[in-house]
């Protein structure tokens, strides 16, 4: 019996192991987010069938396997945003060739000398670093080395439901109206309940510490406020700080926001009309846009979507990229050439990309006509301009985001007092900068 | 083994070696190393500082970590108790050889069977405010969903409720197991003396299952102390740390903070714990026993 | 013992498992509905229509058949690796005769009382000094050091009688013969239980798959759906999380209704011991 079982296991294990002779395809390890859509978009090579950023990336790389038969991108894909994963893969010597990282995090990698410079890469790729958009340029720059092929910029954006703005009176020669300060947005937001009975802000809030990142940077960043003056500090218990905290806490407090969603959740809840504004990310017009093309959904011909509004001080918005960078491994030279390829194919379907509904890392992409022909983009557009990333010397930006987010969610859904929970996190916060050497 | 030769002698190591050689490579020097990592300030990519008792005084002094603990105590006396009890019950009930009874005992068995990724699947969709089955139900009768995973109060019980439900099996068992070694006599003799049902319980079945309740509930507490999977992956520990146990914080601080000699010296802190309370539940079931 | 058991009792015990199974009904039902309809409302999975979409959409080419193969390799590779080692420890701590015998015995029954959570870091540490994540030996050794295996088969060896043994040395075998021909064939019941047990302990295991294996061609059942469940928000929605989910756990499913009874007699075993 035994012996059949391993007899059986050794047939299995000779079919996992074995390659067929004289099939040789240079082998990299592509590793990313954005999520898993193997079913739906599996066999897709034509990248204009594909939709959302899990589609379009799937696309992309069924693409580059079918034009480039001697090559083969084994793709792993990691849960958002899969740090944890790339750091147990690092501690074990065994990073992948390729990875998507927020550029905000690079600078954690980088300092450890765990990434590889890309200047030569890139320069072999034929990709100029000069047609980077600033914003991406920046992103990916660190103590003066580039060390990432920028993909995009994605920031915070108000996705508006037209449809309930206008039945609140708040639209305004076909554009919602948005508040300019924090008393504004309060009586827009009861004005907005009062008449639609619904609360104005779809909030994914729970565990979902971007939300309450975004929502605090964004505004800090509006009034100038330092946030981290230095790389071992954060500054958080600031008037600034309270401020932005005690409105999102009020519009908790009245209603005015769902509370108790998490991500998939008040994602459902916006399309199916259940709130004016959700304050979320570039990555999801895409998905939105399709159901305001079409007929019978709740938001049919009823979406909208903009920057966020100036409550405070200037226009401001914090934004980060996604990039492409390269572990420190050993790597044979036709790994290196087909990473070189991979790039150069990345960078050259950066409008494909941005279908997503980020902004393209490339100037030259953004100025495109065909850019400017997809929907709501003139509309998001500022967020180029006005987009600001925390300074490239924050080092743990991941760790950080997670450590504050639970203390601003404890703080705005009144769990905490809001001066406890600022005085908290910036007490981990500083312990957790202490750490890095 | 009068014939033992001098080589006789030392071939039980033949038999004992290859057991030994993974136990001592793969648990007791992974075991001193991680007590030696606690004392350094290490980073996950390798080397490491000796820091005296630094990271232990950095716990002392740590509130998420004083968080985790409460956590974790938290859960374990919301699980053993109830799942004992439960456990027990059932067993109780489904003692017999009738086709039903064993249908019932599969049933309550099978969640065992799942890994902790399916059943923490399962339960968020029962549990989630928006999507799942509890508030469906809520919303049926006009009730408000009950926020379980966003309530700071609410989620420990989510993650009790999950862990009962999947680890029923197990105890269920065991005491099915005791019930069986009870021997038949002592029941004629009960019956004989005209013991009621109520009274040939307590003074005869629960007596005789005392060693099994001692040992469900000291596997049980083991079990629970080192909570992980259900808590990672229904609440994330959240909202804001209120269901994070401690084997979830070590995991974060490890992989998330890439702070290893930290990680180990919590973990150090929650193995004295739990060589802790199983001596303590040894040594009270024991002294009991004596009486 | 012939309980008799009070209708009442019976009431509590139906309601009990209507509760233990409601849950799985609820699973099922979502993995038989098209996504976009969940999406909106997932109270929709109470009526009609129902479609095996999401069934055919694993069939299409998933990771869940890598994954499962994974799973089982490593489940079995760790049964069959910790049936061996643990028998022929049991029957030298049980039957021979060696220096430092009662102590090494103590030594490994002290390991009863190391939970994984002590040994796992530096563990990850070890593995990645020796180039061994991502890798099935990565994924087996880790579950071959555990000692309640060698204590359990120690004790069945011991209630072996004697006599058995020593009339094979008699007859001229040799110990290896002995311990191979006369009592292993009787340990087969203890084999069994602890083979169950390993079995199930190995293909629920998480925490040690979630770190050494990060690649998705290496992960077991448990890891790659944890990783579809966190990513769920963003792809290809509730009724096909649920329909692999269902498909995952139908493997183990089969295995624990052909083997209940061998499972049942398991804890009987672990509970007299």
């Amino acid at each position: 019996m035994r012996g059949r079982a391993l007899l059986i296991l050794a047939a299995a294990a000779a079919t996992l192991f074995g390659c067929s002779p004289g099939q040789k395809k240079t082998e990299i390890a592509l590793q990313r987010f954005f999520g898993e859509c193997g079913a739906v978009y599996g066999q897709t090579v034509d990248l204009a069938k594909a939709e959302g950023e899990c589609g379009i990336v799937t696309a992309l790389i069924n693409k580059f396997n079918a034009e480039n038969p001697d090559i083969h991108v084994e793709v792993n894909i990691v849960a958002w945003p899969g740090y944890t994963q790339l750091a147990s893969q690092m501690a074990a010597k065994d990073p992948p060739d390729l990875v998507t990282m927020h550029q905000g995090v690079i600078s954690d990698y980088s300092s450890r000398g765990l990434l590889e410079p890309m200047e030569p890469i890139l320069r072999h790729a034929g990709i100029d670093p000069a047609g980077f958009t600033a914003a991406s340029r920046l992103g990916v720059t660190k103590g003066g080395t580039i060390y990432g092929l920028p993909w995009d910029t994605i920031g915070g954006l108000f996705h508006v439901n037209t449809k309930l703005f206008a039945q609140a009176g708040l639209m305004k020669g076909g554009k919602p109206v948005f508040p300019n300060s924090p008393e504004e947005l309060l009586a827009q937001a009861r004005q907005f309940k009062a008449a639609t009975g619904k609360p104005y802000f779809v909030q994914s809030q729970l565990n979902d510490a971007a939300t309450h990142v975004r929502n605090l940077y964004t505004y800090l960043i509006a009034q100038d406020a330092t946030i981290f003056p230095d790389p071992k500090h954060i500054q958080l218990q600031t008037a600034e700080a309270r401020r932005v905290l005690a409105l999102f806490k009020q519009l908790n407090a009245e209603g005015l926001s769902t509370v108790n969603q998490d991500n998939p959740a008040a994602i459902a809840t916006f399309l199916n009309g259940g709130g004016g504004v959700f304050p979320t990310g570039t990555w999801m017009i895409g998905g939105f846009d399709q159901e305001a093309q079409t007929p019978g959904r709740p938001l049919y011909q009823s979406y909208a979507v903009f920057p966020y509004p100036r409550l405070w001080g200037h226009a401001a918005s914090f934004v980060d990229g996604h990039s492409w960078v390269m572990p420190k491994r050993k790597r044979t030279p036709e790994q290196r050439a087909a990473i070189v390829r991979l790039l150069a194919f990345m960078a050259a379907h950066n409008f494909d990309w941005s279908r997503t509904g980020h902004i393209p890392a490339s100037q030259a992409v953004v100025d495109s006509a065909e850019f400017k022909a997809l929907p709501h983009r003139g509309d998001i557009a500022p967020l180029a301009q006005i987009g600001r990333p925390l300074p490239g010397y924050v080092r743990r930006q991941g760790a950080i985001e997670g450590l504050l987010g639970e203390d601003l969610g404890a703080a705005v859904t009144g769990q905490k007092p809001i001066d406890q929970a600022l005085a908290d996190a910036e007490r981990r916060v500083d312990e957790l900068l202490e750490q890095t050497d | 083994m009068s014939a033992a030769t001098a080589r006789g002698r030392w071939a039980g190591f033949a038999f004992v070696g290859p057991f030994l050689f993974f136990y001592v490579t793969l648990l007791i020097y992974p075991l001193f190393r991680g007590i030696l990592i606690s004392f350094q300030r290490a980073d996950l990519f390798g080397g490491g500082r000796w820091v005296g008792i630094g990271n232990y005084s950095r716990l002392v002094a740590d509130p998420i970590f004083h968080q985790a603990l409460m956590n974790t105590f938290k859960l374990t006396l919301m699980i053993v108790p109830a799942l004992t009890l439960i456990a027990l019950a059932l067993a109780l009930a489904l003692n017999s050889s009738s086709r039903t009874a064993g249908l019932f005992r599969g049933l309550f068995f099978a969640p065992s069977v799942l890994s902790v990724t399916i059943v923490t699947l399962i339960w968020r969709f029962i549990l989630t405010p928006d999507a799942g089955l509890v508030a469906l139900g809520a919303r049926a009768v006009g009730a408000e969903p009950i926020p379980f995973l966003s309530d700071p109060n609410l989620t420990i019980p989510a993650l009790a409720i999950t862990t009962i439900w999947w680890s029923l099996g197990l105890p269920m068992m065991l005491f099915l197991a005791g019930l069986q070694q009870i021997p038949g006599d002592i029941y004629e003799a009960a019956a004989l003396d005209g013991a009621g049902r109520w009274t040939t319980l307590r003074r005869v079945t629960l007596p005789s299952l005392r060693r099994t309740v001692i040992l469900v509930i000291m596997l049980q507490t083991a079990a629970q102390l080192q909570l992980f999977g259900q808590a990672q992956l229904l609440t994330a520990g959240g909202p804001s740390g209120s269901s994070r146990p401690v084997v979830l914080l070590i995991y974060e601080i490890a992989f998330g903070r890439w702070e290893l000699g930290y990680a180990a010296s919590a973990a150090e802190v929650l193995f004295v714990l739990i060589l802790a309370v199983t001596f303590v539940q040894y040594w009270t079931a024991g002294r009991a026993e004596e009486r | 013992m012939r309980a008799r058991v009070s209708p009442l009792a019976w009431i509590a015990v139906a309601l009990g498992a209507a509760i233990v199974v409601a849950p799985l009904l609820w699973t099922v039902l979502l993995s038989l509905k098209a996504n976009s309809e969940l999406m909106r409302d997932s109270g929709t999975a109470f009526s009609a229509p129902y479609t095996l979409e999401n069934y055919h959409s694993i069939l299409n080419g998933n990771m869940v058949f890598r994954w499962l193969l994974n799973s089982v390799i490593v489940s079995t590779g760790t049964t069959l690796g910790v049936l061996a080692l643990c028998s022929l420890a049991g029957y030298g701590f049980a039957r021979l005769e060696f220096p430092f015998r009662r102590t090494l015995f103590v030594f490994v029954l002290l390991g009863l009382a190391i939970p994984e959570q002590a040994v796992i870091l530096p563990q990850h540490r070890l593995f990645a000094d020796l180039g061994l994540h991502n890798s099935y030996p990565g994924l087996i050794l880790p579950g071959l050091a555990g000692p309640f295996g060698v204590f359990f088969m120690t004790q069945y060896f011991r209630g072996i009688p004697r006599d058995l043994d020593e009339a094979a040395m008699l007859d001229g075998a040799s110990r290896l013969t002995t311990f191979w021909k006369v009592l292993l064939p009787l340990t087969m019941p203890a084999q069994a239980t602890l083979g169950v047990f390993t079995f199930l302990a190995s293909w629920n295991s998480y925490w040690w798959p979630l770190i050494s294996a990060t690649r998705g061609n290496m992960f077991t059942l448990t890891v790659g759906l944890a990783s579809a469940q966190m990513n769920y928000a963003q792809t290809s929605g509730l009724g096909f999380l649920m329909a692999q989910a269902v498909f995952a756990s139908i493997p183990i499913f089969i295995v624990y209704i052909l083997f209940q009874k061998h499972i049942v007699r398991a804890m009987s075993g672990a509970a007299v011991r």
